[in-house]
């Protein structure tokens, strides 16, 4: 394999790796954003949304089922199923605590993640599991692999170009879009960022702060829904603890951008992405020490930019 | 808190009758011992962790860590495959040490850092600190842990090794040295600081305090603490168990200790400890293992009370922050932190 | 003698000029009032004096100096060992796996254990080779730099402010809110207490010292400002006009020469302004200076001997009550040019 052709299969890798990271980023950061709350549920959320991807996949004929029917199959019930959750989660347990200090939500989302992460492990240890890869809890679970891993770019060729590739930016990237035009162009989006400027403010001018906080998180939970498909078709393997490794790795990308900026969440994203794809791909055991060095890395950049990347500076008012 | 007389003395005398009731309770069996000491142990981690998040207003994820420093440290220095083999006092006083450092260089770049973004960066750390035991295993031994490590000893008393009372007394003794330091700290200019910082850093820069001296000097003194509990368990368990124990979940479970407490609060800390170890190795043990003898758990997931440990302690940190987010002891109930000595009031 | 002078200030963020190119001078002594319509800087300025916004341009001079930490050689050098310290660290842990199975590993472990040879093995590990020259690399570059970064930040800070003796209050109260007044008082003795950590964990002799002495110093400060008896209440559970002049206390507390007060009177009814015009005069007849910024012309032409007016982040007028009163410019400012 030549030099260039290994950039671009780290590249390939990276990319489709940050884009995933991307997607769950982007929940953390807006909701970051709108009331300043790390959201430690969310990547249980998303862990969650895999295990309903897997049991609807197993009800419909498993490793049978056309990608051409699953992938909508999924994407019409996964997101809904993460979005209402993320949104009754927001109702439950964040929404009565909202004037107390920032600890108290934090550590309540703290317990979410908890009560996640229980069901995960029952959800994965029950006979409901479809594939069952053990019958035990902890083990992870394979997920029916639906693309195959044919070559793209010809048998012939070294650069391995994945369906499961394509899909993943197929997906994402107008996500991403249609997520920008929205914050940037509609009224809703438009309160969403008035809220998250001044929520006093935004409420004295009449828009309802709770719709939008709502909204905000449903917004985030569908995202880590299509994320949670995407994932488990990508990765083919799926683990109750898998919410917390995912979501470490978005909560990361979104404070290295910057935390509530959501171009910054997917510039970090994909800075994630392609420092693990190089760990893994390029550095001899480089793999085992990946999570190091993407901490060291966010430690670094902190220490010379202690908001992130693109975030701006704040200044306390005095 | 209420008015009610009876709340008011259990308020008041709860401390002292629950050192009554520990100081008596291993005459009653070594069985009950065993189970109370690694509470003690939790419980100096729990000062430790108090010490940064409690006092200081550092939110810090990565506790545990720090706990796997002191352990891994102690644990090095004692096996005998390694030529070290400093002993047990000697080990723990290379533990804390490490582990000050450890904290001290940690704080370092996290100086600058304001809550959330200080929260992740002791949360990364933690992940490194598991992934690097995890990974240096031609000194950590990855995830055998290391073993046998040296046991706890009193100086100039010799004793059987079986014999629990005299190791459980050593850690209570311990304790209670870790209670009175960060007792006296918090009373003194240092615990003035600390809370001045952790109220207003702002205004405590213009009041002449250097919030980043004062930051490292918690970070430092707290994780020194949470070294020196991860040495005691180890010490305790007679390895230092594996990297993955001291995970971020290992970490939360510390956090729950300052928090169901009390934060900052030294009482809060010991009756966290109790409430949060004791439910997890000693109720959840002993109702698994009634549940099995009677033939209740067969083999469904369901039926394992541990397999629920997740569930109860998720929702007893939610419900906690929507009933009581200020802790069992909130820390109105705390005295003024410095008290006005005899002496002062004849010079005014 | 001049405790204060700020020559040719400028405080820009972003493309807002708060404060514009302000020079003025505060004599020993007196008390000198900063006025100006709101948003016209003050607070700013404030901000400026006392180290927490670094002036864009134009210095600050308290008793004749700039208060800096000037880069000397120390610091040069303590950055340089905190890069090497780093580099050698991060050399050690990269390749520590290597080093620990060469020096212990490979050893039988007898008594005595062979150390001499433990460490030429280790040695010879870190031969230099890639593993060993970049990291060693980066880690020095990081660790210098992260230092001068640090030291950069902290170069003028207000704690160090404070220290060369100027105190302050601020406009929105900034108690310690969970500190009881004493204990508020007693941070603000800070720049005048030296006991050590270990001292205050161990009970040593200088914690009760000094904790008896301050402790005494403070009820006596408190009394100052007629807040005796509420020593031992948080600072946040105080009413109103006990918070304004728990502030004053806790300031004084640090001995300054120059007191800075932020709208001391805001918020309070004539009698309360009146018996704080009285302790201003008070803390002036204890040799300090005050400096404040007020927005009750009465308080203002009642106690000032000097008067510096801003607008627009420009010092339009300055001096005493009576010409501050007459100066056109002035009326202008307050009223608009119809009324002037």
């Amino acid at each position: 394999m030549t030099t260039t052709e290994l950039i671009i299969q780290l590249l390939i890798t990276g990319l489709a790796n940050g884009l995933i990271i991307a997607l769950i980023a982007l929940g953390y950061t807006m909701v970051y954003g709108i009331i300043e709350l790390i959201n430690f549920a969310h990547g249980d959320v998303m862990m969650l949304g895999c295990f309903l991807a897997l049991t609807i996949v197993g009800l419909c004929g498993g490793e049978q089922l056309s990608p051409w029917i699953a992938l909508p199959l999924l994407f019409l019930t996964v997101p809904f199923f993460t979005a209402g959750l993320n949104w009754s989660v927001e109702k439950l347990a964040y929404k009565p605590i909202r004037e107390a200090p920032k600890l108290t939500a934090l550590v309540s989302a703290i317990g979410v993640s908890f009560v996640f992460i229980n069901i995960g492990m029952f959800w994965g240890g029950l006979p409901m599991d479809v594939f069952g890869g053990g019958g035990s809890a902890a083990s992870a679970k394979s997920f029916p692999d639906l693309f195959g891993w044919s070559n793209l770019l010809g048998e012939q060729s070294a650069v391995l170009l994945t369906p499961r590739d394509v899909m993943v930016a197929a997906v994402t990237i107008p996500l991403m879009i249609g997520l920008t035009f929205f914050i940037n162009r509609t009224r809703m989006g438009t309160a969403m960022r008035a809220v998250a400027q001044n929520p006093t403010a935004a409420k004295l001018m009449g828009i309802d702060v709770d719709r939008v906080i709502g909204l905000t998180f449903i917004i985030g939970g569908a995202l880590a829904g299509v994320a949670s498909v995407i994932t488990a078709l990508y990765t083919g393997s799926i683990h109750f603890q898998m919410g917390y490794r995912n979501g470490m790795d978005a909560f990361t990308a979104a404070v290295l951008g910057g935390i509530g900026n959501l171009p910054g969440a997917v510039l970090g994203a994909l800075l994630i992405g392609l420092v693990r794809a190089v760990m893994e791909g390029y550095v001899p055991n480089g793999g085992q020490w990946s999570n190091t060095v993407v901490f060291a890395l966010l430690i670094l950049v902190l220490v010379f930019r202690p908001n992130g990347i693109l975030g701006s500076r704040v200044r306390e008012k005095v | 808190m209420s008015d009610h007389p009876t709340i008011k003395i259990i308020a008041r005398f709860w401390p002292h009758a629950l050192l009554a009731i520990v100081l008596v309770l291993p005459l009653f069996g070594d069985a009950i011992a065993t189970k109370l000491t690694p509470i003690m142990v939790f419980a100096i981690v729990g000062l430790g962790l108090n010490v940064v998040a409690g006092f200081t207003g550092l939110l810090n994820l990565g506790a545990a860590a720090f706990m796997a420093i002191g352990a891994y440290t102690f644990a090095i220095c004692t096996v005998p495959i390694y030529p070290f083999q400093i002993g047990f006092w000697p080990g723990l006083g290379v533990a804390i040490m490490v582990g000050a450092v450890a904290g001290t260089i940690l704080a370092l770049p996290a100086m600058r850092l304001r809550g959330d973004y200080l929260a992740i960066v002791t949360l990364g750390f933690g992940e490194i600190i598991t992934d690097v035991l995890k990974n240096l295993d031609a000194i950590t031994k990855g995830t055998q842990g290391l073993n046998p490590v040296a046991a706890p000893e009193i100086p100039f008393v010799t004793y059987s090794i079986s014999a629990y009372k005299p190791t459980y007394y050593l850690y209570l003794a311990l304790l209670l040295v870790a209670i009175l330091l960060c007792h006296n700290m918090r009373k003194s200019r240092l615990g003035r600081q600390w809370i001045a910082v952790r109220d207003d850093e702002l205004a405590a820069r213009s009041m002449g305090i250097s919030p980043a001296r004062t930051k490292l000097i918690a970070f430092a003194i707290g994780s020194g603490l949470c070294a020196f509990g991860g040495a005691m368990f180890a010490s305790l368990n007679g390895t230092s168990i594996e990297p993955s124990f001291y995970d971020f979940q290992q970490s939360v479970v510390i956090l729950c200790i300052v928090i169901v407490g009390g934060m900052g609060n030294v009482k809060g800390v010991i009756l966290g400890a109790l409430i949060m170890v004791g439910f997890n190795s000693i109720i959840l043990v002993n109702l698994t293992e009634w549940m099995t003898r009677n033939g209740w758990t067969g083999n469904n997931v369901l039926a394992t009370p541990s397999n629920w440990k997740f569930m109860i302690f998720g929702l007893a940190l939610i419900l906690m922050m929507r009933l009581r987010p200020q802790g069992l002891i909130p820390a109105q109930d705390v005295e003024p932190v410095t008290q006005k000595p005899a002496t002062a009031g004849a010079t005014p | 003698m001049t405790v204060l002078e700020l020559d040719q200030v400028t405080l820009r963020f972003g493309g807002l000029t708060a404060v514009n190119n302000v020079s003025f001078r505060v004599e020993k002594g007196d008390i000198v009032a900063v006025i100006g319509p709101n948003g016209a800087g003050k607070t700013s300025l404030f901000n400026t004096i006392t180290g927490i916004y670094p002036p864009t341009t134009g210095r600050v001079l308290i008793n004749h100096a700039v208060v800096e930490q000037p880069a000397t050689l120390q610091n040069k050098i303590q950055w340089t060992i905190i890069g090497v310290v780093t580099a050698i660290a991060v050399t050690l842990a990269l390749n520590a796996n290597a080093i620990w199975d060469a020096a212990i590993n490979a050893h039988a472990i007898t008594s005595p254990f062979p150390w001499g040879q433990a460490f030429n093995d280790a040695c010879r590990v870190l031969t230099p080779s890639a593993w060993t020259i970049i990291p060693g690399l980066v880690g020095g570059f990081v660790g210098a730099s992260g230092a001068w970064n640090a030291w950069r930040t902290a170069r003028c800070s207000p704690d160090l402010v404070t220290r060369v003796g100027v105190a302050r209050t601020f406009q929105n109260i900034r108690l310690f809110r969970e500190l009881s007044a004493r204990d508020n008082v007693l941070v603000g003795m800070e720049p005048k207490l030296h006991s050590r950590a270990w001292d205050g964990a161990f009970r040593l002799p200088p914690h009760f010292r000094e904790q008896t002495e301050a402790c005494a110093k403070a009820d006596e400060l408190l009394a100052f400002v007629n807040l005796g008896e509420v020593a031992d209440v948080s600072a946040g559970s105080l009413p109103y006009g006990h918070q304004r002049r728990l502030e004053i206390a806790r300031a004084l507390a640090s001995q300054p020469s120059l007191l800075l007060l932020d709208e001391p009177a805001a918020g309070m009814n004539p009698t309360e302004s009146a018996s704080l015009m009285l302790l201003i005069r008070k803390i002036r007849e204890l040799g300090i200076t005050v400096l404040l910024i007020e927005h009750d012309m009465k308080v203002v032409m009642g106690i000032s001997d000097r008067i510096v007016v801003l607008h627009y982040g420009n010092k339009i007028a300055e001096g005493t009550p009576a010409e501050i009163r007459e100066n056109p410019a002035v009326i202008e400012a307050y009223l608009g040019k119809e009324a002037g």
